[in-house]
């Protein structure tokens, strides 16, 4: 048995120190995640308690079929995309308002997001890099989150997104596609 | 170096600048508020079981299930005393014909 498998089962029987371990494993991969995707501190640590609280819950769900990190990774992203779906209604509903009378400028213009991990002398690149991200379609974004700031392979993005390897580098090179085409826009309206 | 050139390398620096990334870490206390989370669902789960329960919708048909149950037990409860009372009667009358029950003059 290998330490995965038993730190499943001592989730399983409800054994607190399993959960702290499971949580000492995995909370920097899934709040890394989580900020990845919606692009706010906060909100990525409000994602990445979520997770742990589905995870203690429907632990017995868990069939073992695939790794406890990819499982881990589905529930972060799943949670975060829809973190973001709900997100864009309320701004939606805040630009409504703002033509009503109401001003709500932090959901309209939300401030420019800063990667913790990123060196200081690339923080402004990586910053433009992140807005154009924003504008990706769901699965691109995933897929590009995934590889280049997770540092996870084409094979376990696979697994991840329960998808073929053929799909996942083609979702890459269409995001590397669409990434250029956007900066490319923006680069040109700046100079 | 010409415009397009330079917006090239602009894109090329954004792309590659998330390589080498480090991961960030949450906020100190994690397990803490993870833990006060996972107190306030399971109040949050019994709070929406009494809810279901207390809709009109689910208590009003809930109370008059509870009443036809309590009325039928009464009525075949009420069968049942009968029953038991003429075989009481009757057990009297077939020990008296029972040639097994002894009587002063057997003793």
């Amino acid at each position: 048995m290998n330490q995965s498998e038993a730190l499943i089962n001592k989730l399983k029987r409800g054994d607190q120190s399993g959960f702290t371990a499971v949580m000492d494993l995995y909370q920097d991969m899934v709040y890394n995640t989580a900020i990845s995707i919606v692009q706010n501190a906060d909100d990525a640590d409000d994602i990445t308690q979520e997770v742990f609280v589905q995870v203690y819950l429907s632990i017995n769900s868990f069939k073992g079929e695939s790794k406890l990190s990819t499982w881990l990774y589905r529930i972060t992203i799943s949670k975060a995309l829809d973190h973001e779906k709900r997100k864009k209604r309320k701004k939606r509903f805040a630009f409504v308002q703002s033509l009503v009378g109401g001003q709500d400028n932090e959901q309209l213009h939300p401030v420019e997001f800063n990667h913790p991990g990123i060196q200081l002398e690339r923080k402004e690149r990586a910053a433009e890099l992140f807005k154009a991200l924003k504008r990706l379609p769901d699965k691109q974004r995933v897929a590009f989150t995934l590889h280049k700031i997770e540092g996870q392979s084409y094979q376990e993005i696979a697994e991840i997104m329960n998808t073929s390897l053929y799909a996942v580098e083609s979702l890459m090179g269409r995001a590397k596609t669409n990434l250029k085409k956007l900066l490319f826009n923006y680069y040109e309206e700046k100079f | 170096m010409n415009k397009k050139e330079n917006i090239n390398q602009l894109i090329d620096e954004a792309i590659n600048s998330v390589e080498d990334v480090k991961r960030a870490a949450p906020m100190p206390f994690l397990l803490t508020r993870v833990y006060a989370r996972l107190n306030k669902a399971k109040e949050n789960m019994w709070e929406k079981a009494t809810g279901f329960i207390g809709r009109p919708a689910i208590a009003i048909p809930g109370l008059i299930l509870l009443i036809v149950i309590n009325v039928t037990v009464v009525i075949f409860n009420r069968a049942d005393p009968f029953t038991t009372s003429t075989e009481q009667s009757a057990q009297p009358s077939s020990d008296e014909f029972s040639d097994a029950v002894a009587t002063i003059y057997d003793i």
